[in-house]
């Protein structure tokens, strides 16, 4: 167990420093930097200016330096600051990880919420009228885009029902009740996109255990259906599904940025959208970056859970 | 052994009618997807008005005989937007998955028979890419190189690549393994052309497969970037830019939204239509 989580962390630290490194490089890799955007088209700045502004930002330097430095005092916290407002960049992303952080957490239980009850049910009842509905449901779910899916809530929930509001954000600390009203529409935006996958998972995965003999042995014994599918076979389920649902959490990250565009929510996706358009590199970098890290720490941990629960799991991957 | 005559017939028909409703839904989906795309095509007979066509005095009509899709804010015709859109996303999205099938192939073919060393960096490279949200990958790429159509298409194309390059490593190594590739050995072909001239072939009832499923990516992919300004510029129009510009007057006018969100979802199904189909085909193994 040991050196399966020894092998693991090293692997997911190797991917932090890749990740960071590309993003970093890439946006190095073209000419055109923030300074000569943000100075090089108004009138009277010399040279000298242009010169001193991207010596201050360290633009001048190899990237390879930049990076190191860059990484050296990210270690610390300090993440660089924007090259237009000025402020910490660390400041901004704190203002906007709450929201993101509560959106990505409402979407995936909602996902789970929706996936799991259908699943058990279908696992039971294979082929009758509730596993052939879900799955045309969520068959056009699945081809529906998130954000789409969400305009066109929006319209029928919002704009002509008025049951809620169509955009915007209030911190939970100022209202709780308001917040999560703001929440439900893009929360339910993200699990219609997350929740046929693990759907889909899921009940391929319980399917697959009720053909073990250890269910026939349940059933062997005189158990109804439901233990065998809840006790036996979705404990059996719960690995994969696990890991299924670390790749949801990153897949509801990257769906996040255009839903909060969308529902006009203050979190990290609109903050690395603005990013771009003012092609404020620190912004963006550490935004993804953090994404990114929040993702492959959630694979890891999903990990190590599940070579914990299924020592299986772990001789699996040492031996592969 | 009439009666074994008679079990096979049954067994044929039974197995070509479990067949038939896929085979039909490909037809039936890919039927559709080419009138989507020769009416986006033949736009300029289809319709009347110049997609660009300004006359404040009609603005915000609804949808009529004369405005199939009603009209924006300015008075353009929707509908020859929609059409005239379509162009720009569905050649966006053509282009995107061209690129990303050279970058998967290549990827591919290299990792599964290249040197071992070659197979690991080219995997953890994947890993690496896999590893940031697809969105995020392509805003990175998007703030270096900066927002364009052509740069749109690039950019779509390398979000669509790891996962075509994983996939075409899979086919491969599973094809590596088949006698032809032995026989070819034996003959003393060389590593590269035994992959140019034996292997690759057999990978195109794969590719076809990607090729539906990138697609679709790409015109999700391309929607969401013009969704957010960061796509298609005006003046030129594409199905997201025309949901974007809708989305500011959803309480005045849902059609504005509805026709442009129906193109993409539509051609998106009907993409995963043809993919689902050609995947149970019977010359696809997959």
């Amino acid at each position: 167990m040991l050196r399966f989580a020894v092998r693991r962390v090293a692997t997911s630290i190797f991917l932090l420093v890749a990740t960071s490194a590309l993003v970093f490089f890439v946006l190095r890799l073209l000419p055109g930097d923030p300074v000569i955007t943000n100075l090089g088209a108004t009138p009277g700045v010399s040279p000298q200016t242009i010169a001193r502004l991207r010596h201050e930002a360290g633009l001048d330097r190899p990237i390879l330096t930049q990076y190191l430095k860059w990484m050296a005092a990210a270690l610390h916290g300090d993440l660089g600051k924007s090259y237009f407002s000025q402020y910490p960049v660390s400041d901004l992303i704190r203002s906007r990880f709450a929201a993101t952080a509560e959106l990505a957490f409402l979407g995936v239980s909602l996902s789970a919420v929706f996936a799991i009850p259908g699943a058990l049910w279908a696992a039971r009842h294979p082929k009758g009228v509730v596993d052939t509905s879900l799955d045309a449901f969520w068959t056009v779910t699945l081809s529906l885009p998130a954000f789409i899916a969400g305009i066109f809530l929006t319209y029928f929930l919002a704009v002509k029902a008025g049951l809620l509001p169509t955009r915007g954000y209030v911190p939970f600390v100022d209202d709780p009740v308001d917040n999560l009203k703001h929440f439900v529409l893009p929360a339910f935006t993200l699990a219609l996109a997350g929740a046929p996958l693990l759907y889909r998972f899921l009940r391929a995965s319980l399917l697959e255990q009720m053909s073990e003999s250890y269910v026939r042995t349940a059933r062997g014994k005189g158990l109804t259906e439901r233990p065998v599918v809840i006790r036996h076979a979705f404990r059996n389920s719960l690995g994969p599904f696990l890991t299924m649902l670390g790749l949801i959490v990153g897949y509801t990250l990257g769906g996040s940025v255009i839903i909060e565009y969308v529902f006009g929510i203050p979190g990290l996706g609109s903050l690395a959208i603005e990013s771009v358009l003012k092609r404020d590199y620190n912004i963006l970098q550490s935004v993804v970056i953090l994404v990114s890290a929040i993702f492959i720490l959630t694979s890891l941990v999903v990990d190590i859970v599940y070579a914990a629960l299924d020592p299986r799991h772990r001789l699996q991957r040492s031996s592969s | 052994m009439s009666d074994a005559v008679v079990t096979t017939a049954a067994a044929e028909e039974r197995r070509l009618s479990v067949r038939l409703p896929r085979r039909t839904g490909a037809i039936v989906a890919g039927s559709l997807l080419a009138v989507i795309v020769l009416a986006c095509i033949f736009a300029p007979l289809l319709t009347s008005y110049a997609p660009n066509a300004i006359d404040p005095s009609i603005a915000f009509q609804s949808p009529s005989w004369a405005h199939l899709f009603g009209t924006d804010e300015l008075g353009r015709d929707l509908f020859s937007r929609v059409l005239y859109g379509g162009r720009i996303t569905l050649g966006a999205a053509v282009g995107a998955t061209a690129l990303s099938l050279v970058l998967g192939v290549a990827w591919g073919f290299g990792a599964a028979l290249g040197v071992p060393l070659m197979d690991e960096v080219l995997m953890r490279t994947a890993d690496v890419a896999m590893a940031i949200p697809q969105i995020l990958f392509g805003l990175v790429f998007i703030a270096a190189f900066g927002t364009d159509l052509v740069n749109l298409i690039v950019v779509v194309g390398i979000c669509l690549s790891p996962t075509s390059g994983r996939l075409v490593r899979s086919v491969v190594l599973a094809e590596r393994e088949a006698d032809y590739v032995r026989a070819a050995v034996a003959f003393g072909a060389t590593r590269w052309s035994i992959a140019a001239k034996e292997i690759f072939p057999n990978t195109t009832a794969h590719l076809g497969v990607l090729a539906a499923i990138n697609m679709a990516n790409a015109v999700l992919l391309e929607a969401s970037f013009s969704f957010v300004g960061l796509g298609v510029q005006p003046p030129r129009a594409s199905w997201g830019t025309i949901l974007q510009q809708g989305y500011l007057y959803i309480y005045q006018a849902f059609y504005y939204v509805l026709f442009p969100a129906l193109a993409i979802v539509v051609t998106m199904l009907l993409l995963n239509i043809v993919a689902r189909s050609l995947q149970s085909a019977p010359g696809g193994r997959g």
